[in-house]
């Protein structure tokens, strides 16, 4: 089968990889030197690499608050996910009437994409006072209907034997749920954790919407507005852009199978 | 059998925060802003009753905010300046001007000691 | 599932009273369950939509009660409204990126999906722009595409393809190329993750049938490997052109809609008419044609896929 030679395909996929890490490392080379600002021809290799630009961006901008509230809003967003959409998986694993009709509303809902509801979003959140918080900026992400369906298909997949088995033995049903389906569960959970995580922090249309103030910005919106002030005029910037982009690069190497399992059996569910 | 704790999130987490640690150790034990170095004149001797001032750099502009002057051996020392981007410059009437010596410091106040000294020159 | 559920049920059932008090508090404990997601989408999905519709039908202002307008916003878009125009005709040339990066993606995973040392690295580089923020995304392909000293410009100075320097994101013709080429760069490597799925979802028997047959590779291809594919491939269609509509955070960044209005999209002028401008009744009427835009050619693409695309067996 395998009669043709092998290096053509590495030296292919050698040159994409090069292609796609290139802005990594060009990022990573501007924020170390920031030699080529405004010098040209820009130096390939990085010289003179010092790193006095996180210094900068760590100063000018309020970068731990950023961050704080970044990490709030996604472990709040986390938590919610993790109750609500196991809650709602399990709920769906049952035959009850009005099934349909639920699973015809959710398949609706996903066809909803978030950016066609914003102006009225806004104006709900208004009204329910939360806008400038943290509640305002998660609650619109408190349940993905895409790791509902990753519940339901985790729980549909435990066998009904033991769940009877403790039904018999007259566990309630809510201790079914905690005891016997969740720890049962675990690729599920992960596959929330990680999704949701990433969706809550790379999030910036609800926040650039929602917030006013520069104490309550989460860290994408406090990167664009960084660049609104200073356009391309400081390495700072692209430092500030390296610290933005490593919690989500690290938070996604660290569970990079459970990352593409769930984005693969979500994106076929919807 | 391995405890559940160890694996690589657990590892990546508690390194992070291992690291952390340390730095804000090391950052709370060098941190008390004293900036320190000497004056020399043109031929490299020290220059005692020159005037120093220190700036500080920020991305748009340059503000001066603390000056002193040298003592016999020429030493100056700034403490509690609370920047992390500053520019040193030295002068003495009749003896000339110093360039603008750039310091960078890896974070606000902390202490650093001038190899080099600032050097008049008319 | 439901039969067994059923028979487990009958088996489990002592007399018929107390089987019906115990379905009933088994419903109650259901909508128990399904409520709090519920109320999420019902007040950040449903409402919404509906208000939405509702206030493209008035004059409304923040502070003002509303008025009943009628089609007025609808004329004024359609009729008067240049700018609606260009970004819905941008929104289509968006869309292109979809085909491009599919065709891209299939090339790829056809490489890593061959039994080569170290595919798993490949697969990790390409996906590894995936799940970056588009935010950042945005910042680093504006310094890659800058006029003066972005590498681009460098690299085809260098190769004397051009002979004065171009500042990508600036000029009226090549604003939106560069805008698509950052975000194919950004999604290729999930269309590869998906194809990647579809390619090893088909069964290798197939392929060794028709080796004996005597089927060239490039034949195998066409005949077994693309028309299986043909969910993926689809999926990942519906998915590009979800984007199209959907990706605001790039071109923000990148040019604002800029050079003039040559980069605009549907969503990206959305978002100014609302909360630059705060016209929230004529945004709302743009909403209404952003979304319905948005449903028929997703279905249209569902439609094509064979309905595979956004399956979910509601039977089961």
């Amino acid at each position: 089968m395998h009669r043709y030679p092998r290096w053509p395909i590495h030296a292919a996929l050698i040159l994409v990889s090069v292609a796609m890490l290139l802005p990594f490392y060009w990022v990573l080379k501007t924020s170390l030197t920031g030699e080529n600002i405004f010098a040209y021809p820009p130096s390939l290799l990085p010289q003179g690499i010092q790193p006095f630009f996180y210094v900068d961006a760590w100063y000018a901008i309020p970068f731990a608050r950023f961050f704080l509230n970044s990490v709030l809003v996604a472990a709040m967003v986390i938590v919610a996910n993790l109750i609500f959409n196991a809650a709602a998986g399990y709920a769906l694993t049952k035959q009850f009437r009005g099934k349909t009709a639920i699973l015809f509303v959710l398949l609706s809902c996903m066809m909803i994409p978030f950016q066609a509801t914003i102006i009225p979003a806004y104006l709900i959140t208004a009204e329910l006072g939360l806008l400038n918080s943290y509640l305002g900026l998660a609650l619109p992400a408190f349940s993905h209907i895409i790791c509902i369906f990753i519940f339901k298909a985790n729980f549909d997949a435990i066998p009904p034997s033991l769940i009877q088995a403790a039904r018999i033995d007259g566990v309630p049903e809510w201790k079914i749920l905690l005891r016997v389906m969740l720890p049962l569960a675990k690729p599920a959970i992960a596959t929330n954790v990680i999704l949701s995580f990433i969706w809550s922090w790379n999030d910036f249309l609800w926040p650039l919407i929602i917030i006013r103030d520069v104490q309550m910005q989460t860290m994408p919106l406090g990167l664009s507005t960084f660049l609104a002030y200073f356009e391309d005029t400081t390495g700072a910037l692209y430092a500030f852009c390296v610290m933005v982009l490593v919690p989500g690069l690290l938070i996604f190497l660290l569970a990079q199978n459970q990352f593409i399992q769930g984005l693969t059996s979500g994106a076929r569910k919807g | 059998m391995r405890p559940w704790l160890v694996n690589r999130v657990t590892i990546t987490f508690a390194t992070i925060a291992l690291v952390v640690l340390l730095w804000n150790l090391y950052v709370a034990q060098h941190d008390d802003g004293i900036l320190a170095g000497t004056v020399t004149g043109p031929d490299g001797s020290p220059v005692p009753g020159a005037k120093v001032v220190l700036s500080e750099r920020t991305i748009v502009s340059l503000d001066p905010i603390a000056e002193t002057v040298t003592d016999d051996q020429g030493n100056f020392r700034f403490t509690g300046h609370d920047r992390h981007r500053v520019v040193l410059t030295a002068s003495k009437p009749g003896v000339g001007q110093s360039r603008r010596l750039e310091v960078r410091l890896y974070f606000r106040n902390q202490n650093r000691e001038l190899a080099e000294p600032l050097q008049l020159a008319p | 599932m439901a039969t067994e559920a059923l028979s487990a049920r009958d088996a489990a059932r002592p007399r018929r009273r107390l089987f019906r008090r115990q379905r009933h508090r088994e419903a109650a404990f259901v909508w128990c369950l399904l409520l709090p997601a519920l109320a999420i989408f019902l007040l950040y999905r449903l409402i919404p939509l509906g208000w939405n519709f509702l206030l493209s039908f008035q004059f409304w202002e923040p502070t003002k009660p509303a008025e009943f307008a009628g089609l007025y916003h609808y004329e004024e878009m359609f009729v008067y409204d240049d700018v609606f125009w260009q970004a819905l005709g941008n929104t289509f040339v968006y869309m292109a990126m979809a085909p491009i990066s599919i065709v891209a993606a299939l090339v790829l995973a056809l490489l890593v999906d061959s039994r080569i040392r170290g595919r798993g690295v490949y697969r990790t580089i390409i996906f590894l722009s995936y799940p970056l923020m588009a935010v950042a995304v945005g910042v680093i392909w504006r310094w890659l595409y800058d006029g003066k000293v972005g590498l681009f410009n460098y690299i085809l100075r260098s190769a004397g393809l051009i002979d004065a320097p171009i500042a990508f994101l600036e000029t009226f013709a090549t604003a939106m190329p560069a805008v698509i080429v950052a975000a194919i760069w950004q999604i290729v490597g999930f269309f590869m993750i998906i194809l990647l799925t579809g390619l090893q979802s088909i069964p290798q028997h197939l392929y060794e049938a028709a080796s004996i047959d005597g089927a060239s590779r490039f034949r195998q291809f066409w005949r077994i490997t693309l028309p299986l594919l043909r969910p993926s491939l689809f999926l990942c269609f519906v998915i590009g052109i979800i984007a199209s509509f959907t990706s605001f955070d790039l071109i923000y960044v990148m040019t604002n809609g800029g050079p003039g209005h040559a980069t605009e999209l549907l969503i990206t002028y959305i978002y100014k008419v609302a909360f630059t401008l705060t016209q929230f009744d004529y945004a709302g009427a743009l909403t209404v044609v952003m979304f319905l835009l948005f449903l028929g050619v997703a279905l249209l693409g569902n439609l094509l896929a064979g309905g595979e695309a956004g399956k979910v067996d509601i039977t089961e």
